[in-house]
């Protein structure tokens, strides 16, 4: 079982990346972990997810989007994260199940797409995808958030 | 089943907010601290966007159906703030129109479909 505060840096454990300090078409490398059934039930209770809303076949599968938690480790771990940071928008595509009762070994990447600032705040753009390491794809994400420095 | 407008609420509260970020990690001060969240101009400390953007594909798989694990596509843009308290209506109309709404005012805009 990887749970997301294993791989993920926290906020104020170690200087943060600043506005400056992000470069565009940077990548991020491929970050592996392991989505556990724990994992897929306790994601499910904190998003009030009704199980009979992911029975595919009759077989039980996860939210895809349990990955939304593993997400911010894949930028955050080249780009350590700032206090007061803000979500703006997210873009997502899904395209293969994970199911919920058995071990599901998944690998991270992306690249930062874009940063600009707006209305005085800081923005940035990424892309993640998360790929079973065969390759096959489950999830990708475009994602904006703004910081404050 | 797709043609069909989905919703649910979902009342807001902060053990909601931690135990969300007790998953993810996530140690953002916004997140928990009251003081900190309303000196930066807001209600209250926020909730995770990605928290209640879990409620919106919860919908989105049961409106879809076998279809949202293959090809399902949602874009979300969060407009203002969830906070302790709220009372928050997550909605997706027939065509895929996607909203949060709070007793407040919107908090998320976006649409859920299939490619």
């Amino acid at each position: 079982m990887t749970r997301p505060s294993e791989i993920k840096p926290r906020e104020g454990a170690q200087p943060a990346a600043l506005y400056k300090d992000w470069t565009v078409g940077q990548e991020f490398p491929p970050l592996p972990f392991t989505v556990t059934p724990d994992i897929v039930r306790e994601y499910m209770s904190v998003v009030n997810a009704d199980p009979n809303n992911y029975l595919i076949d009759g077989r039980q599968a996860a939210p895809s989007n349990v990955l939304f938690v593993y997400m911010m480790a894949v930028m955050y771990r080249v780009y350590p994260p700032q206090q007061g940071g803000i979500m703006l928008g997210n873009t997502v595509e899904f395209h293969n199940p994970i199911w919920a009762d058995e071990d599901t070994e998944v690998v991270g990447s992306g690249r930062l797409t874009d940063k600009y600032e707006k209305k005085g705040r800081k923005i940035i753009c990424y892309d993640v995808d998360f790929k079973r390491p065969d390759g096959t794809i489950i999830m990708s994400v475009n994602h904006m958030s703004a910081f404050p420095e | 089943m797709s043609d069909n407008k989905v919703e649910k609420t979902i009342p807001q509260t902060q053990a909601m907010f931690d135990n969300y970020g007790k998953l993810n990690g996530d140690n953002d001060i916004l997140h928990y601290d009251d003081a900190f969240a309303k000196a930066r101009g807001f209600r209250g400390t926020l909730g995770h966007g990605l928290m209640y953007t879990g409620y919106v594909c919860d919908l989105a798989a049961k409106k879809y159906g076998k279809d949202w694990f293959y090809r399902g596509r949602l874009k979300v843009k969060y407009v203002r703030p969830v906070c302790p308290g709220d009372n928050l209506v997550v909605k997706i109309e027939a065509d895929g129109t996607t909203e949060c709404k709070s007793q407040f005012d919107t908090t998320l805009v976006g649409n859920a479909g299939l490619t």
